[in-house]
């Protein structure tokens, strides 16, 4: 009798009714596709607004259509396109142009979306600056070797905490709660 | 609106709680039992124990005119007990679920009552009267996750489930011979056994936390765990609803609702204070907080002597104490119920939470 190793067995594959057994994305409301492509060409429009001095509008435009259906180029396209403009607006603009994002139709549709960006730009820069700062031993004294190359993240890190602290105070906690829950990533 | 009745039963989390209908005897869940309290002035004294479960207990539910009460356990069982001379007798219900069951609510019938589970499906309870034993059907179709919640329309046929799959569902539980067939309404005319009568979505598919039917029955309102709440107002079986009106809250995750009327709803959760949410087929909105600010004993400042202030700084090393929140729960409130309704209004609800607290609002 040949051995069979039974504990490798996967019995999922063997149930109908597992859940493995099932394509979860067809739970989810369905996003469309997007191709890289459409997404440079509005981050084309966005610089142009931006350029001409409405980063209201360009802020606007860039939450109203974030490419859930796009692959990850795509994402990282519309993600530095977001970036840009959100370290292009200054510190006192910030409440009073979220204050108005809000109070308008569809508003916590889009901060919910900005927060979500807000996050994937933290752990952007945190992965860049710590495969940057390897070090061949843990000593603990982590901090001396992360300053190096942390100075470029930390600026971006900066802009993004302040504008995580202006969005909380207008969207509140349950912002951040529905970036943690939705299955539509950025 | 008076001061809110506060008890403080024992500090561990009620994961429900339920009143008789004298409201005279409260059932709450406490780890592995059941604790029957009974109303002595102004208080609950500790009167009964329910043990049979030997993992954490997670429904419990009176039935308002039989007295009976069913509960249900992560150890997969549920137990209808029955008052007799030698106290609560317990049956067991044959669930045949191989995960957790996760809720338990009896129909307003009370001769069936439904089981959420985290085997994806919902037992539907009914006592066989030739066996002398609760038997269940299993509602499964278009399940894909654990049933968080289950709630009953007033015919005792639809049930509403609402699911970590991220949808709120709304089934036919008719069985033969222990139903009336029902009346025809928006939710559907022939209603055989799993009939999906209505599915719901919202935005970001976050999972259910407890799903409502309006008094009349003609709405659903369910919350979940993205801090919202939605409405669904149904128009014709087979049809689009009417009206689907989701908002989205700029505070925590609610984790029950119960309406007040047709047009209010009272919600809570993780914020630990129960919100009143008004509206009606055009719109909903927040519109407050049940807790009244500046009760006595929460005041922010309190006048404090110069030797306090100081023996607070050497003990504490700070004057204020804040290790309380100033609301009535002290953690999140898991369950809401109603308990004083009359003429279509509620009158009276009441909260249980991880804080081992029971509280009676006045509305």
């Amino acid at each position: 009798m040949a051995t069979v190793n039974w504990r490798t067995i996967n019995i999922d594959a063997l149930d109908p009714d597992s859940p493995a057994n099932f394509d979860l994305s067809t739970l989810t409301a369905t996003v469309a596709p997007v191709s890289t492509a459409d997404v440079q060409s509005l981050a084309g429009q966005i610089r142009q607004l931006l350029r001409g001095g409405d980063n209201e509008g360009a802020l606007q435009g860039a939450l109203e259509n974030p490419p859930y259906g796009a692959d990850e180029r795509g994402k990282d396209v519309h993600l530095a396109t977001v970036i840009e403009i959100l370290q292009s607006i200054r510190q006192s603009d910030m409440s009073p142009m979220l204050g108005r994002i809000y109070k308008s139709p569809g508003g916590t549709e889009a901060l919910d979306v900005l927060m979500k960006y807000i996050y994937k730009g933290m752990s952007q820069t945190n992965a860049a600056s710590t495969t940057r700062n390897i070090t061949p031993q843990a000593t603990g004294f982590s901090q001396i070797h992360s300053r190096g190359g942390g100075e470029g993240g930390g600026q971006a890190m900066s802009v993004l905490l302040s504008w995580h602290e202006k969005v909380v105070e207008i969207a509140g906690p349950g912002c951040i709660v529905r970036v943690m829950t939705d299955r539509r990533t950025v | 609106m008076g001061p809110p009745e506060v008890h403080h039963l024992f500090h561990h989390p009620i994961a429900d709680h339920s009143f008789s209908a004298d409201r005279q005897t409260l059932a709450v869940a406490r780890e592995n039992n059941v604790d029957l309290y009974q109303r002595a002035g102004g208080k609950f004294q500790l009167k009964d124990e329910l043990t049979g479960h030997d993992k954490t207990v997670t429904g419990v539910d009176i039935a308002p005119n039989t007295g009976k009460i069913v509960t249900c356990s992560q150890d997969r069982n549920a137990y209808v007990w029955e008052p007799s001379p030698q106290g609560w007798k317990p049956t067991l219900v044959l669930l045949r679920i191989n995960r957790a069951a996760t809720c338990v609510r009896w129909a307003p019938s009370e001769t069936k009552f439904a089981v959420g589970s985290g085997a994806r499906l919902i037992p539907v309870c009914y006592f066989e009267e030739e066996d002398n034993w609760w038997v269940s059907k299993h509602l499964k179709k278009p399940i894909r996750s654990t049933i968080t919640t289950v709630a009953w329309h007033p015919n005792s046929v639809l049930l509403a489930a609402g699911s970590t799959d991220g949808h709120a569902r709304v089934f036919s539980s008719f069985v033969k011979g222990v139903d009336s067939r029902p009346e025809p309404s928006a939710w559907g005319e022939r209603l055989p056994f799993n009939t999906v009568c209505g599915e719901f979505l919202n935005n970001t598919a976050g999972w259910v936390h407890s799903v409502a039917f309006s008094p009349s029955g003609n709405a659903l309102a369910f919350a979940a765990h993205d801090s919202s709440l939605t409405v669904v107002y149904p128009s014709a079986p087979e049809q689009p609803p009417r009206a689907v009106i989701s908002i989205s809250t700029q505070l925590l995750p609610f984790k029950s609702l119960v309406w007040s009327s047709e047009s209010e709803i009272i919600a809570a959760g993780f914020d630990c204070e129960a919100y009143r949410l008004q509206g009606s087929e055009q719109s909903w909105q927040l519109a407050g907080s049940l807790e009244s600010k500046g009760r006595p004993g929460v005041q922010d400042h309190r006048e404090e002597s110069a030797l306090n202030m100081f023996k607070q700084m050497d003990l504490k090393g700070k004057v204020t104490d804040d290790t309380k929140l100033k609301t009535v729960h002290q953690n999140t409130i898991s369950t809401i119920r109603v308990f004083e309704a009359g003429a279509g209004t509620v009158r009276k609800i009441s909260t249980s939470g991880v804080d081992g607290r029971v509280v009676i609002w006045t509305l």
